[in-house]
């Protein structure tokens, strides 16, 4: 009978058969005894969208507790409405303002007097001035807006970046019960992370199960994260409704803080659970 | 001389065999298990495998249950004796745009037997052109900047000679 292959062809093609058997099994080995058998993948992480949206029921942009102070305002025939804000340097130490009073512009510093108001702090746009335990917000007088705020505001603000660095424009003021947020301010450190590490220290608290929160270590004095009223030792547990459990939660907030009108932070002080509420303007 | 070439033919067999049959899914598993450790997730829309080239598509990067970074195309090759590892479109989060260049419209690192203990790096984006070297053996690695586009977010990382601006590290 005739072969239909060479037995030499067989020989070869059984030969590297086994081989390729061999390479394989000892892929095997290697796959079974080293290697991971499944893929890991990060779960979507559902907690990062808000539990409750805060909804501003006036029908303006005013916040309410300001509304307070704007009636309170009115009350005051004249007084208040003496004083002409005409420009503002405003430094994360101090603020210095420019303003007509009676016909002759004057500048105050943080705690300076004018017909029995004192000097308490400005923000972007706004002077704040307190009597009688009360306080009044001057808006920049819109005549000059356009003028001071390239001569003067702009001007200061580009002069006080290049001369002093990294120090924050804006500030943490105390409006009534409110504590208000100056929108630059929040909107410097959404821009530099690096800047809030200077002044705030923040660790992870773990147990068993995952992230428990975020604790608290140093609060720098002088610095606006000292002014929220947060503490060494207090435990951050949810800002805005939204619970801070995760990193992406955490990394959620601070990606949208620049475009919130008002901050709620639920935090742990002892055994005590407080909630500290701000307005950002 | 028959000899030399039955030697040849079996090694190169060996090689063949070697890369045919190489679990690479599973050896991409076992990267992520030790990058997960690191808190580095990486989750991918598909895996494809070739015989020499294994690629993942529409990749996110998880760094602590955050999504950093986005790279389209994955795709790793080897000769076991030449190695490439590709990145098409690498997109990072709009967070982090401050501290990173936002696109890198590809980068390459590539190894070679010829030169051991070396790593070279391409790449480009919105940060321009670089080009690099890892040496293992010394444990640094240079960068240089061939073409210059929006660096104002690394400056403060990168040194200038007369050649240009570069980055330089040792680990």
């Amino acid at each position: 009978m005739k072969n239909l292959f060479k037995p030499e062809s067989i020989k070869i093609f059984l030969g590297l058969l086994t081989f390729f058997l061999i390479i394989k099994l000892l892929w095997f080995i290697v796959q079974v005894t080293w290697l991971a058998t499944s893929d890991i993948d990060q779960a979507e992480d559902q907690s990062s969208k808000s539990l409750y949206y805060r909804v501003k029921l006036t029908p303006n942009n005013i916040a309410a507790p300001k509304k307070v102070v704007q009636k309170t305002t009115k009350k005051i025939v004249g007084s208040i409405k003496e004083i002409k804000l005409l420009a503002i340097y405003n430094a994360s130490d101090m603020a210095v303002v420019t303003i007509e009073y009676r016909s002759k512009s004057k500048v105050l510093g943080s705690g300076d007097k004018i017909n029995g108001f004192t000097l308490e702090g400005a923000g972007n746009n706004f002077a704040m001035f307190s009597k009688d335990d009360k306080n009044y917000k001057v808006l920049l007088s819109k005549n000059t807006k356009n003028v001071l705020n390239k001569s003067s505001i702009k001007s200061v603000s580009t002069v006080s970046a290049k001369v002093k660095g990294e120090k924050v424009l804006g500030e943490v003021t105390n409006e009534g019960s409110a504590k208000i947020i100056d929108r630059s301010l929040l909107e410097h450190y959404a821009n530099n992370m690096d800047d809030i590490y200077k002044n705030i220290g923040i660790t992870e608290i773990k147990d068993k199960k995952g992230l428990k929160g975020f604790k608290i270590n140093f609060v720098r004095k002088d610095s606006p994260f000292s002014k929220l009223g947060i503490r060494r030792n207090d435990v951050i547990k949810s800002i805005n409704g939204q619970e801070i459990t995760s990193y992406n939660a955490a990394f959620g907030v601070y990606k949208n803080i620049k475009n919130v009108d008002n901050l709620s932070l639920v935090i742990m002080r002892g055994k005590e659970e407080m909630e500290l509420e701000y307005e950002i303007n | 001389m028959q000899m030399v070439k039955k030697s040849a033919l079996i090694f190169l067999m060996l090689w063949f065999a070697i890369l045919l049959f190489m679990p690479k899914a599973e050896l991409y598993y076992t990267i992520e298990e030790s990058l997960a450790k690191q808190d580095i997730k990486l989750n991918e829309k598909s895996i494809e495998e070739g015989i020499f080239s294994f690629t993942l598509k529409d990749v996110t990067v998880y760094v602590k249950g955050i999504a950093l970074a986005n790279i389209e195309e994955l795709d790793f090759f080897t000769l076991l004796f030449y190695s490439s590892l590709e990145l098409n479109n690498l997109k990072v989060d709009e967070a982090l745009q401050t501290k990173v260049p936002a696109i890198t419209k590809k980068a390459s690192f590539t190894h070679s037997i010829l030169l051991p203990f070396s790593i070279s790096i391409d790449a480009n984006g919105s940060f321009g052109a670089i080009d690099g070297k890892v040496n293992i053996m010394n444990k640094d690695l240079r960068i240089d900047l061939i073409e210059v586009g929006d660096i104002s977010m690394i400056q403060p990382l990168l040194t200038k000679d007369e050649k240009g601006w570069f980055y330089e590290k040792s680990f």
